[in-house]
């Protein structure tokens, strides 16, 4: 700018240096009465650093275009006017192709004066006046829209896309946002594959010449603007129900933070744990498993936890001791949940009709893995990895661990257990009992359920009758000390966990017992034994029963929605469990055997004055309507007999 | 002001409306469910300056509490010692009846004891017996309808006060009131122990609920002076599906007051909303958010899910 004297320059430069701290700094201390005082201010300095540039001498190949407000024209203050169509971006291609260089003395006018719009429309969103702000922002894409892209403007073209993108969405016009924010997208990723030399950064417009900001430094900004419309794109897309779409931007956002070094590492670490989860929900295991390798080694970063003694010192150390804590045991909890997971889904396809070990699949199963474990290196060739140079390797060496493929046996679904396990102990280290009921029973109920998913892999039936009773042993102390009234809910899920377990082990005892002796009939300590698993099996459905009750004890005549097939399923097995109990003694067994018919009773009964409800327990009714008709009759048999004996 | 019954009814009072309408079909059966021994819960709900204290409590420096436009707040104390007093009566002296009283304030994800305004922030903490409780929050012993209403002031003012003195809003803060009631009841030597809670809350003014609202589309900025991008957990929060019964942990904690009020919403709990709105059509875009925040919360519920195993149960 030749015709321009250094002095007026440099006042330009002073004044938008002022602009700036007025924006970034003194706004922050504005009066509650008078919020947008700097801003205000600042609004000045912008439209008379624009007046001033206007004012130069015109550049080459200048022709003046309508619409160009900042002197004058304010629109805005009277009510909100929305044009009728919004305006729809899509200027990649042209943004290359036509227009000034951008080095150009014209070029360069154009993106300053479009730099000024930028800040005037910003400044404008920030005080409430979306109109003005969204007019100012368009005259800035139509100044850059006689440039073609150039290191010069490149940042510009972005940021005020991103701006334009955040204001759209604000009305609700979420496809409007999409169109600004994608295109912003595409010459980010053009401009890298066709110059990707440092740009120039808006505040180095205004900037005399001893201070203007270093290549790394330009990189840097330019990098992380990419980065935000990363993220506003992430939150476009979750918006509009993309969900896929939207998790892979919440990827690179991540992946970009770590790249750019631009992150607190715990917070970091929570949202990567955070996906993981969105990752396991899918089946996507390798993923999943990245996510979480990589959250535990950047919470890492965040530095040693201060020892007890330190944190009863100082305020801070407390806190901080705290708060590293809970994020730690919070990532442990993420990682339960993926070994949990990938044992049930392996359980899932492994398993027969009646949820037994289907030996044929798993032969079948395991001659596809070569192609699964083949296929699984070309993904994760192709996968979007996490990590800077210092962490890379950690993160891979922590994913070695554990498999992410399908366990397809014991030895593999244990390796994965023990995982799963020691997870387990490190988030009760946190999340203890005393302060923590309710986080400290859903780890329990995961780790019950590590338990119950390995003991599908076991063939030995007394070692997997062993795994239940652990799965027992940890259950029922906690669940008989917990307060019913506070703990409602729970607690019947455990009390229905509980009276499950014992049913399976009652059914393992019966194999067992039947496969050492086909011939004679069961001996009286194995009677007994089944018989306890029994009693205590009934014992808990019949407490979830009694759980529903009012207050004062009374049945409920309408099942809430929520409780309406565990109830009806809970009448169902408890009137088995009856039928089932072995008893010598034949009035023993009518008693049983009245209990057992009550049940079905109830069963077919709620069914039939509910109609609704049979949807929900189509399988359990239709055995339920057979018992009905059945038991009476053995009864009269049994009645008949002792009758006949007296 | 439109009050909404997690149960069933919504009914919809018009500016008109006498205090003791409101009382009786508002407060009036969870007070009674509470003696006995349901927990209830009360929310008043709305933007600043739509009435919110005014229905909770009445007229500010009411003192007495006697007064025809005395609030709902005033109106239970009265009512729950009137049934407590006529089931002591009637169970001749069999029964007894033990009241406590809490007053906590939540500001900024922060709580803080109104009847102890030394006391630093405080911390919510469960215990297996007790259930949920704020650590080291005071608890008063209250024998009448004078006396809890004297708890409930004394509160109230220290809020005004940290409001003024701390930099606290108090537009911003949620101020939870609770009363703890135990009933003992001793029938041919066995000895039968209930107890419930009654919450009376007053939510901060719905237009701050703006920043924590996931409804809306608008997009979570980011500043390029901050090295975090704040939001981005909560984005991804609402990508992992909760609705296809997979196992999972979210990582980001729940609020401090739905976590105090867990048992409120939905499982063994009455709740009753207020919605209160204002007349004037400016402030109509807040009215329709204020009665869609209280249509949402109708559908709140407690889920008690069981995890049964769906195979092999019928062999």
């Amino acid at each position: 700018m030749a015709s321009v004297s250094s002095d007026e320059w440099r006042a330009i430069c002073d004044k938008f240096t002022n602009a700036q701290n007025l924006t970034v700094v003194e706004s922050l201390n504005d009066p509650d009465n008078d919020p947008f005082r700097s801003k205000y201010k600042a609004r000045e300095l912008l439209r008379e650093i624009y007046c001033s540039l206007k004012s130069f001498e015109a550049g080459e190949g200048e022709e003046e275009s309508g619409g160009e407000t900042g002197e004058s024209g304010e629109s805005g203050e009277s009510g909100e006017q929305l044009p009728v169509e919004a305006p729809v971006d899509g200027q990649t291609e042209e943004a290359f192709s036509q227009g000034f260089c951008g080095d150009s003395p014209a070029g360069l006018r154009a993106a300053k004066l479009g730099a000024v719009e930028y800040y005037l429309g910003v400044n404008h969103v920030d005080t409430e006046e979306l109109s003005a702000g969204q007019e100012h922002l368009m005259n800035s894409m139509k100044l850059l829209g006689r440039c073609r892209v150039s290191s010069e403007n490149v940042s510009l073209f972005i940021h005020a896309r991103n701006q334009l993108g955040i204001l759209w969405a604000g009305r609700d016009e979420t496809e409007t946002a999409q169109g600004f924010l994608e295109t912003a997208e595409s010459i980010y990723q053009r401009y890298m594959k066709e110059d990707g030399s440092p740009p120039t950064d808006m505040a180095d417009y205004f900037s005399t010449e001893e201070n203007q900001l270093t290549h790394q430094e330009r990189t840097k900004r330019f990098e992380l603007a990419y980065t935000h419309t990363m993220y506003y794109l992430a939150q476009v897309y979750k918006n509009l129900g993309e969900t896929e779409r939207a998790a892979i931007y919440c990827h690179s956002t991540l992946q970009r933070q770590l790249k750019l070094n631009q992150f607190s590492p715990m917070e970091w670490a929570l949202n990567a744990a955070t996906l993981s989860q969105y990752y396991i929900t899918k089946g996507r295991y390798m993923e999943g498993r990245h996510c979480l390798s990589a959250a535990t080694v950047i919470s890492g970063l965040a530095g040693e936890v201060p020892s007890e003694a330190a944190a009863q010192e100082s305020e801070t150390e407390s806190e901080r001791r705290e708060q590293l804590r809970q994020k730690r045991a919070e990532i442990a909890r993420c990682w339960i949940k993926y070994c949990l997971n990938i044992l049930q889904d392996s359980k899932k396809l492994l398993e027969d009709s009646i949820g037994e070990l289907d030996t044929d699949r798993q032969e079948e199963m395991k001659r596809g893995r070569r192609l699964e474990e083949e296929e699984e290196e070309k993904e994760r060739k192709s996968a979007m990895l996490f990590g800077s140079e210092d962490t890379f390797d950690s993160i891979a060496s922590l994913e070695e661990k554990v498999r992410c493929l399908l366990p397809m046996d014991f030895t593999e679904a244990r390796a994965i257990f023990l995982v799963g396990q020691h997870y387990v102990t490190q988030a009760k280290d946190y999340f203890q009992m005393d302060g923590y009921v309710t986080d400290h029973i859903e780890i329990l109920q995961d780790h019950s359920s590590l338990f119950r998913s390995l003991a599908f892999y076991e063939e030995d039936l007394d070692r997997r009758c062993k795994m239940h009773k652990r799965r027992v042993d940890m259950m029922e102390p906690v669940c008989m000390e917990l307060n019913s009234k506070y703990y409602l809910m729970i607690r019947r899920q455990m009390m229905f966990e509980l009276a499950e377990t014992y049913n399976e082990m009652m059914d393992l005892k019966l194999t067992l017992a039947n496969r050492q002796d086909e011939t004679e009939s069961l001996d009286s300590h194995t009677i007994k034994k089944f018989n306890n698993l029994c009693s205590a099996s009934a014992k808990y459905f019949q407490m979830f029963l009694d759980s529903l009750c009012s207050p004062e004890g009374k049945q409920p005549e309408h099942l809430e929605e929520e409780v309406l097939r565990p109830a009806l399923v809970a009448r169902f097995r408890v009137a088995r469990l009856y039928s089932r109990l072995i008893c010598t003694s034949p009035p023993g067994q009518v008693e049983n055997l009245d209990k057992s018919l009550e049940h079905y009773k109830y069963v077919v009964d709620y069914c039939d004055s509910h109609p609704e409800a049979v949807a929900t327990v189509e399988t359990e009714l239709e055995l339920s309507r057979e018992m009905v008709g059945l038991l009476p009759l053995k009864i009269n048999r049994i009645k008949a007999k002792i009758h006949a004996n007296n | 002001m439109v009050t909404f019954d997690l149960w069933a009814h919504t009914k919809v009072f018009d500016n008109v409306v006498t205090m003791e309408s409101v009382f009786s079909s508002v407060a009036k059966n969870i007070v009674e469910s509470c003696v006995n021994g349901y927990n209830g819960t009360i929310f008043a709900y709305g933007q600043t300056g739509s009435g919110k204290t005014f229905t909770m409590l009445g007229p500010s420096e009411l003192d007495n509490f006697t007064d025809e436009l005395r609030g709902v707040i005033p109106r239970c104390f009265e009512y729950l010692f009137f049934l407590i007093n006529r089931e002591v009566e009637r169970s001749g002296q069999s029964k007894s009846f033990l009241c406590k009283c809490s007053f906590i304030e939540i500001y900024n994800e922060q709580i803080y004891d109104l009847l102890d305004t030394a006391s630093a922030s405080l911390f919510l903490r469960e215990n297996i017996k007790k259930g949920l409780f704020v650590e080291g929050a005071v608890e008063k012993f209250v024998n009448s309808a004078a006396e809890a209403y004297q708890v409930l002031s004394t509160g109230w003012r220290n809020r005004r006060v940290a409001s003024t003195s701390m930099n606290r809003e108090s537009s911003r803060s949620h101020a939870v009131f609770t009363m703890m009631l135990e009933s003992k009841e001793s029938i041919n030597e066995v000895v039968n122990i209930r107890m419930s809670q009654l919450n009376l809350v007053d939510l901060a003014g719905s237009e701050r609920q703006k920043d924590t609202n996931t409804e809306g589309s608008r997009l979570k900025e980011a500043s390029s002076i901050n090295r975090s991008l704040m939001c981005l957990g909560q984005v991804i929060m609402a990508l992992v599906d909760v609705s296809n019964g997979k196992n999972r942990h979210i990582c980001y904690r729940e609020s401090k007051l739905t976590f105090l009020l867990r048992d409120s919403l939905g499982g063994n709990a009455k709740t009753y909303i207020i919605a209160n709105v204002h007349p004037g059509s400016k402030c109509f875009g807040e009215t329709l958010s204020t009665l869609q925040f209280a249509q949402r919360a109708k559908l709140i519920k407690n889920k008690a899910v069981i995890n049964e195993d769906t195979q092999g149960n019928v062999r």
